[in-house]
């Protein structure tokens, strides 16, 4: 047989093995083309116009890079150990290493670049597709275009041929420091010995850092820390310990609880435990550096996307609560321009005007105990105050005020309780009223509220009494708030065209542009930490796969045994199957829980909705990563049915 | 009463333009409580015949009965539910799981048969008693000495009081001491349980211990020894000489 036959037969037998690691090339490549596409595209223009997209793009392509590389290296790592007893055989028979590196390197370079083209041909059959995905989620319109750029192609060639380089490399050092004999005896060996008392209390540990990382992180916001440098200093310290933690876990943890259920049912195990309590029980332990890294990298990925897609999610929410009206304004010159402007249009429209002045109120009272050391002085707040009569349903005693303008943020730092005592300060006047709660609606626009105080509604007698007597330092510009409300749903679009042409004097928003403009740069931010994501998602899927494949290969002796004592193929499989729930599961829960606890200590800083984008991720998630899960037991039954035989 | 009936057993490998026969036409008894030996040189199909009788290979044609049942086209099924009840096995490799104690190792066959957990500690803590292995039940298999290793493997053997207990090279892997120690307490188990014995072995010291060697030549059974009321000392003599008369290779002049 000569060497191209040889490589050719390597090349065929290989492919069938390795058919998820090129899969998992292929994706990257096509998506790093279409990526640094989207970065030399014309069109992009448009997201790029408004927000910094290129640099964001071109920074998530050097991520991906990074990402892949670290991927490609590793499984190259699994696949020449594995193949290591074929390696000593060349050698054997009086190869020398020069050619075994050369036959490695033709054989590499066939899968890697044939992958390499695919991936480029993929990559740009589906870039159009990709910017229509930015587009469609940013809301930008513009067409979207399909056009080669030999740029990209170059960059893509010359980047992924780096990256082969360094695969060659590892290779040559890899093979020039074996001898024949250890090349024959490179087969993984599992460390199985007794759980020592160390162990159990590095297990212990683990889990109370977690705890603790977790228990602080839910606290993080709650104004136990008020500076930023402390803030600072607890997320650093949530950090470390949630990741030393999770190392840990991996290191201890699991095999302490395997342990303690094996001991347990003393003795005693069923085909079920015996395949994947006691398997995992070790093997956990030496892949814990491994786990720990795709552990908290995905949690970093679904927490990062959860952000964004509650962002993105609660872009119309937020411009809400920003924007009390369709469109807001302050000065009185601007509306009626604006007004006019409609009404040539044809355009109906609803106008609510409302006074709005500035008063400083002490809120001690009504402040949770636990927050007197906030920044501001809850003794002379400024907050913006409205009359009754300017609200519908809404009539208060001369002594009573109403705060409206729920806030996550606000209430996070500041929670108020449901009654209690206040006083408002004019200049010269102090009124004592009685505080009766908050309410949700928003009445005015962010301008007023500092973007984000609740605003007092009190009676019409007090607030001219106010009025008269206000402070006109902590005023602001304006006094009076204009909201204009579309009537038609429909032509609000057409109303805000007219609305961005004006040229206004005052403060003016439009909330339909305060709504896209975030869903714009949250768009963009979420397409690329969801590729980014996906992209690691497969790559550590795949690390766990292979991972998995030469675990089956270690324990192929074992169901051997297994299957002459009697147990048949489907017991073996089962077992396999819990087996696969624990070891894509723990990683997976634990990546979950740590994403769940980031997301819920700061979700608020980003949007208003938690649960529905947050479970949408998630489910997302755990879906596409349980797909390799799947994949890994099918491989472990092609073994077990070749065990006996 | 004949515990395990094998009939004309023929098997080859191979295709039909290159075939290589191992079993051509043998046909083995082993009645119940015997302790029977295999002989025979390295490639005179022993292991063959060891793996055809316990159901792990198929033969090419013949029936094979144990206990009256043919297993011969059984289904794969079939075949796991019978080796769980009905056979135990030693290997020379030990063949035990190294991530299970030496305990669960040998319960193994239980937890497929689901036996009730009282009764299996019961039946492990009197088997493993015999066997000199209690001590050790909660050591992992790297732990312990290859002579334990292969009394743990007896003792998954045992455990669950299978028909017939096929053993592969038991000793091969071991010293002289660990293997005569072996050796006696599979005797010992024979005598004391009833327990049928089929081992495979070149060693004429090992197949000393058994009732009945039978020797096996180039697929087909040469001849056969009974040990009777002799000593082992003088089974011994008897193996070793027709052991001479089979060994070597023929010459053709």
């Amino acid at each position: 047989m000569s060497i191209k036959q040889l490589i050719f037969r390597n090349l065929k037998k290989n492919l069938k093995n390795y058919y998820l690691y090129v899969f998992a090339l292929i994706f990257a490549v096509a998506l790093y083309f279409a990526f640094v596409t989207l970065q030399y595209d014309p069109s992009m223009d448009a997201t790029k116009g408004s927000i910094k997209g290129a640099a964001a793009i071109r920074t998530a392509s050097v991520l991906l890079i990074a990402i892949v590389t670290v991927f490609l290296l590793y499984a190259n790592n699994i696949f020449i150990k594995r193949r290591s007893k074929e390696i000593g055989l060349f050698q054997l028979i009086g190869m020398t290493k020069g050619k075994i590196f050369r036959i490695l390197t033709a054989e590499n370079f066939f899968i890697y670049f044939s992958s390499l083209f695919i991936g480029i041909f993929i990559g740009f059959a589906t870039s159009k597709l990709f910017i229509m995905i930015l587009f469609k989620i940013t809301g930008v319109q513009a067409i979207a275009t399909l056009a080669f750029s030999p740029q990209a192609f170059v960059q893509t060639v010359i980047v992924f041929s780096a990256v082969y380089l360094c695969i060659m490399l590892m290779n040559y050092v890899f093979i020039k420091k074996q001898n024949i004999l250890s090349l024959f005896r490179v087969a993984s060996t599992t460390e199985v010995k007794k759980i020592s008392l160390l162990e159990m209390i590095i297990g212990i540990f683990g889990i109370f850092l977690i705890i603790l990382g977790y228990y602080i992180s839910s606290k993080l916001f709650d104004g136990d820390f008020t500076t930023m440098n402390e803030l600072f200093l607890a997320m650093i310290f949530i950090l470390g310990s949630v990741i030393i933690g999770t190392y840990l876990f991996y290191k201890g943890t699991v095999s302490f609880i395997f342990y303690l259920i094996r001991k347990k049912k003393s003795g005693y195990l069923n085909i079920y435990e015996v395949l994947s309590l006691s398997s995992i029980m070790f093997r956990m332990k030496s892949n814990a550096l491994l786990l720990t890294i795709i552990t908290t990298v995905s949690a970093l990925a679904i927490g990062l996307l959860s952000l964004s897609y509650i962002s993105y999610y609660s872009a119309e929410k937020s411009a809400e609560k920003n924007v009390a009206a369709d469109f807001s304004l302050t000065n009185v010159e601007d509306a009626k321009q604006f007004k006019e402007a409609l009404e040539e249009k044809n355009i109906p429209y609803r106008e609510k005007l409302i006074d709005v002045i500035q008063v400083s109120a002490n809120v001690t009272q009504i402040l949770d105990p636990n927050l007197k050391e906030l920044q501001f002085g809850p003794a002379a707040m400024t907050i913006p105050m409205i009359s009754d009569d300017d609200i519908e349903n809404i009539d208060l005693s001369p002594d009573e005020t109403l705060f409206a303008g729920y806030n996550d943020f606000l209430q996070k730092f500041m929670s108020l309780k449901s009654s209690g005592q206040i006083e408002l300060k004019g200049r010269h006047e102090v009124i004592p009223q009685k505080y009766l709660g908050l309410k949700k609606e928003y009445y005015i626009s962010y301008y007023f509220t500092s973007g984000g105080l609740p605003v007092a509604i009190v009676d019409e007698t007090i607030f001219e009494r106010l009025k008269k007597d206000m402070n006109p330092k902590i005023q602001k510009d304006s006094t009076v708030y204009i909201g204009i409300d579309i009537e038609e749903e429909a032509k609000i679009e057409e109303a805000d065209e007219i609305f961005q042409k004006i040229s206004f004097n005052g403060q003016h928003d439009s909330r339909l542009a305060m709504s896209s403009q975030q869903k714009q740069s949250m768009g963009l931010i979420m397409f690329i930490v969801g590729f980014l994501g996906l992209t690691f998602l497969i790559t550590s899927g795949c690390v766990l796969y292979f991972k998995q494949m030469d675990e089956s290969e270690d324990e192929k002796p074992n169901y051997t045994i297994l299957r002459k004592l009697g147990f048949t193929q489907s017991d073996l499989i089962k077992g396999i199957q819990a087996k696969q729930i624990f070891n894509f599961g723990i990683p997976l829960i634990i990546g979950l829980l740590h994403s769940y606890f980031a997301v819920q200590s700061g979700w608020f800083l980003f949007g208003t909705e938690l649960w529905t984008p947050m479970i949408l991720v998630m489910l997302l998630y755990t879906a596409l990563y349980s797909i390799f899960g799947i994949l890994s037991v099918l491989y472990y039954k092609k073994v077990i049915k070749a065990a006996l035989s | 009463m004949y515990i395990l009936e094998a009939t004309k057993i023929y098997k080859s490998y191979g295709n039909k333009f290159n075939k290589q026969e191992v079993l051509k036409g043998l046909d083995i008894r082993v009645a119940k409580g015997e302790f029977v030996s295999i002989m025979g040189a390295s490639g005179s199909g022993k292991t063959t015949l060891l793996n055809v009788l316990s159901s792990i290979d198929q033969v090419s044609q013949g029936t094979i009965k144990i206990e009256g049942k043919d297993i011969v086209g059984m289904k794969e099924k079939q075949l796991a539910e019978f080796r769980k009840r009905h056979l135990g096995f030693i290997f020379q490799e030990y063949n035990l799981l190294d991530t299970l104690t030496v305990k669960e190792n040998v319960l193994l066959p239980l937890s497929i048969t689901k036996t009730a957990k009282k009764e299996a500690e019961q039946k492990f803590t009197e088997l493993a008693a015999e066997l000199g292995i209690y001590e050790i039940k909660d050591k992992y298999p790297n732990e312990i000495s290859g002579g334990q290793k292969q009394r743990t493997s007896a003792a998954r053997a045992f455990i669950h009081e299978p028909s017939i207990i096929f053993a592969d090279e038991p000793t091969g892997a071991l010293d002289s001491k660990s293997a005569s120690d072996l050796l006696n307490k599979l005797q010992e188990l024979n005598q004391k349980r009833k327990a049928t014995i089929v081992m495979v072995t070149h060693d004429p010291v090992a197949a000393s211990f058994s009732s009945r060697v039978i020797f096996i030549k180039d697929g087909q059974i040469y001849t056969q020894l009974n040990r009777g009321e002799e000593t082992r000392q003088t089974f011994f003599q008897d193996i070793m000489k027709t052991q001479g008369v089979l060994g070597g290779v023929q010459h053709e002049h």
